[in-house]
């Protein structure tokens, strides 16, 4: 069998993540075999040789054998699981017939009793701007460009607080500025959607670590917290604005 | 072994470079987080650019250079707000060269020692972009200047400077601005499927003891290069605006290599004390003032894009909706790859074949990029830089990471003694594209032109600015010469369109320019 350059490495030699690296063993197996069967040297087979025998079936195939092991992907676009289930982990929370049982459930989320003023903390969010008052409202999760485009058709009900995992800018792009407050499970205040409800002045913390906040609960945002900053991000300073219950969902 | 030149300083050069991009890069993505999106598949699309990226710039830019100099298309960048600004140029035309090029690397389909001269000849391209385009400040990219951009020259700066409209939070100038800013930001997400490459800042300028200047760049909003904005774009009356913000009381410290900037204490709202706006392109005699003629004509003008955008974003949004996941990693691949596509327009040569279509070769990559592999692989490359190619002795401390990686592989010096080594990765090989075909109509300051037109008027076209009798004439040469007629033409020349500068000549000064102002 061939032998690679990349064989002979001092210093590197597996890939973080299990998947690239069983992808790039795959990959580096059919570079081998391929290179050894053209019988050309390296120098006429990288640009010239390799560009014929090395096909996009050949990919597919390295994608099959993950598959063929009983492995599941991740998925992140919405799309992705649409067209191809069978190859992704079952995707929850992006109908209308699931979400009522869906929430996001963090284990580093902050819960605690009810305070004087009855919020159950549920979770934690860094804040992206600050506003003079808490930000109080209906939640509802949108997971899916199905979900935004019946809001789209039919308007954001008032007083929503929409809970997100998308950091994105896109997703929620036409019905962003009818939002209430935000509430998203992931990026940072920096990220698009950060930027965004900065700019639209909607309450928003982003990173928020939440936990047992159902569709249709009344929740509250504590938009009145101190901003994270670039700085805090860059020197790890923990600052959160919290997140609470105020009332289940009937 | 190629029959070819390449020397010790060539090699020493280039390697010092992709070093200086490595560094920028880690810092940027490691002060940001993975982008992922419930609408695009980002890291797929990002991981297909990078291979049409490493096959195709060289053969471009070369095209490219065919016709013009990159160091006169820096002159050129500087003189509007083309998507030819440091985002596209200072970053991602080295970067998504060489993500490309590792991640070729660690599939085994590529050496360190493989198409060298496309190397060297790729970076010494960027390296003379961007002494040019930031020829007023110095620097090579933002990062070298502290993370700040002053590419502009005093002239162009005093228009801006001059010509802006106060505001003030609550009165109906500051209410437009922030929604216009607001809906045109995000429109420019959307249009660049996710990614902030639609918007660019740069700054900051000291514009009064307590107050500074952002220049804000929205591009790409019109029926454009981009077959999705066709028809959906169709009453987006500019493709590009630039916006000038007068910001009270805040410090901006940061203006990064993405043109991303962070302010101390905090940009809000409420400081943002003066606004104008302008449109250019390659074919504009530089910034054309929009609605600038008053007050209430730029209330007015403001709203009226803000309506233009909103239209579209909601027709763009609905169409994206309905695409496949072929057609959403082509655009967003597109989007990424083609990100230095108006160096083609400033030549006059650009062609849709060059840069809407994917490569063949990097679509045989296509079946990895499900979403798994794509974040995975994405997040190792320039996030963990745990990629196998990327560890370096253990000696190493990395800046900002201080581990022992490098995120892209050095040229091995042995090559000139003896080690095989290949030259190039050979001319751009036929595309294709799932999205429908971009139809013959692109949006400029000359209204929409079928390609041919605006290839042969950006060919025949040099602003009066960047004219051989003025191009040579820096900042240095006028704070010698501000009293000759040279100077006095050139500023005057500059502010032919300013409201109140106008005939104005080279000898005012900030504070002459504000009493102006004022006036």
């Amino acid at each position: 069998m061939a032998k690679l350059y990349v064989d002979s490495d001092k210093f590197g030699s597996n890939s973080a993540s299990p998947t690239v690296d069983a992808f790039h063993s795959a990959i580096k197996d059919i570079v081998r075999r391929k290179l050894d069967e053209s019988g050309h040297p390296w120098e006429k087979f990288v640009f010239d040789t390799s560009y014929d025998l090395i096909t996009a079936e050949d990919m597919a195939q390295v994608e099959k054998l993950l598959l063929d092991a009983g492995h599941k992907f991740d998925w992140s676009a919405a799309i992705s699981p649409k067209e191809r289930p069978e190859i992704y982990k079952p995707a929850e929370g992006v109908s209308e017939e699931d979400i009522a049982n869906f929430s996001f459930e963090h284990e580093e989320a902050v819960v605690a009793e009810a305070d004087g003023e009855g919020r159950e903390q549920r979770g934690q969010g860094d804040n992206v701007a600050r506003y003079p008052e808490n930000c109080q409202g209906t939640a509802r999760y949108i997971r899916s460009p199905a979900l935004v485009l019946k809001y789209l058709e039919e308007g954001v009900p008032p007083d929503t607080i929409a809970v997100i995992d998308d950091s994105g800018g896109t997703l929620t792009a036409p019905i962003l500025e009818q939002f209430k407050g935000v509430i998203c499970a992931g990026g940072s205040t920096r990220s698009h959607l950060g930027i965004l409800t900065r700019e639209y002045g909607v309450p928003c913390v982003m990173n928020a670590k939440i936990s047992g906040i159902r569709q249709g609960d009344t929740v509250m945002i504590e938009c009145t917290a101190d901003p994270k900053t670039a700085a805090d991000y860059q020197k790890n300073v923990e600052r959160t604005a919290k997140v609470w219950r105020l009332k289940k969902a009937d | 072994m190629p029959n070819t030149t390449i020397n010790y300083a060539q090699l020493l050069e280039t390697n010092n470079l992709m070093q200086i991009t490595t560094d920028e890069t880690y810092w940027l993505c490691v002060t940001r987080t993975v982008q992922e999106s419930k609408l695009f598949p980002v890291p797929s699309y990002m991981m297909l650019s990078y291979l049409m990226a490493y096959y195709r710039y060289p053969s471009l830019l070369r095209k490219i250079e065919g016709r013009m100099s990159a160091e006169e298309i820096g002159d050129r960048a500087r003189n509007m707000g083309m998507k030819i600004q440091n985002p596209a140029m200072g970053w991602a035309l080295p970067g998504f060269y060489l993500l490309g090029r590792e991640w070729l690397i660690n599939m085994g389909l590529l050496r360190p020692t493989d198409a060298i001269e496309d190397l060297i000849y790729v970076m010494d391209f960027w390296k003379r972009f961007q002494l040019s385009y930031h020829r007023n400040d110095g620097h090579r990219t933002n990062k070298e200047f502290g993370h700040r951009n002053q590419a502009m020259p005093e002239r162009r700066l005093q228009v801006f400077h001059a010509d802006m409209y106060d505001c003030e939070q609550g009165d109906e100038l500051h209410e437009a601005a922030q929604s216009f800013m607001a809906t045109v930001s995000q429109y420019g997400f959307l249009v660049s499927c996710e990614s902030r490459i639609s918007l660019h800042n740069h700054g900051p300028y000291k514009i009064g003891e307590d107050r500074e200047m952002i220049v804000r760049d929205f591009m790409d909003l019109g029926e454009c290069d981009w077959p999705w904005l066709d028809d959906v774009a169709e009453g987006v009356e500019y493709n590009n605006l630039t916006l000038t913000m007068a910001v009270k009381d805040a410090h901006f410290y940061l203006v990064d290599d993405w043109g991303s900037f962070e302010a101390e204490p905090e940009f809000t709202a409420d400081k943002l004390v003066g606004v104008g706006l302008y449109t250019s392109d390659n074919i504009s005699e530089g910034h054309i003032p929009v609605g600038m003629g008053s007050r209430e004509e730029l209330i007015e003008t403001l709203k009226k894009l803000d309506g233009q955008i909103r239209e579209a974003t909601e027709k763009l949004w609905r169409r994206i909706a309905g695409w496949s996941r072929d057609q959403m990693i082509d655009a967003g691949a597109i989007t990424y790859f083609a990100i230095c596509k108006d160096l083609a327009h400033v030549a006059g040569v650009y062609d849709p074949e060059d840069w809407v279509m994917v490569d063949e070769r990097a679509e045989r990559f296509r079946p990895l990029l499900n979403d798994e592999f794509a974040r995975d692989a994405l997040g190792e490359l320039v996030g963990l830089v745990s990629h196998p190619s990327q560890q370096v002795m253990d000696y190493t401390m990395a800046m900002h990471s201080n581990n022992p990686t490098r995120m892209y592989s050095n040229i091995p010096y042995s090559v000139l003694s003896g080690e095989p080594f290949t030259a190039s990765s050979g001319p751009v090989y036929p595309g294709a594209s799932h999205l429908n075909p971009k139809k013959d109509v692109y949006t400029t300051t000359r209204g929409k032109l079928s390609l041919e037109e605006y290839n042969r008027i950006s060919r025949e076209f040099v602003p009066e600015l960047c004219q051989p009798k003025f191009q040579h004439l820096c900042d240095t040469w006028v704070k010698y010469h501000a009293d000759t007629d040279l100077a006095r033409e050139l500023y005057e020349t500059e502010q032919k369109n300013s409201r109140v500068l106008k005939g104005k000549g080279a000898g005012l000064r900030r504070d002459d320019v504000e009493a102006l102002r004022k006036g």
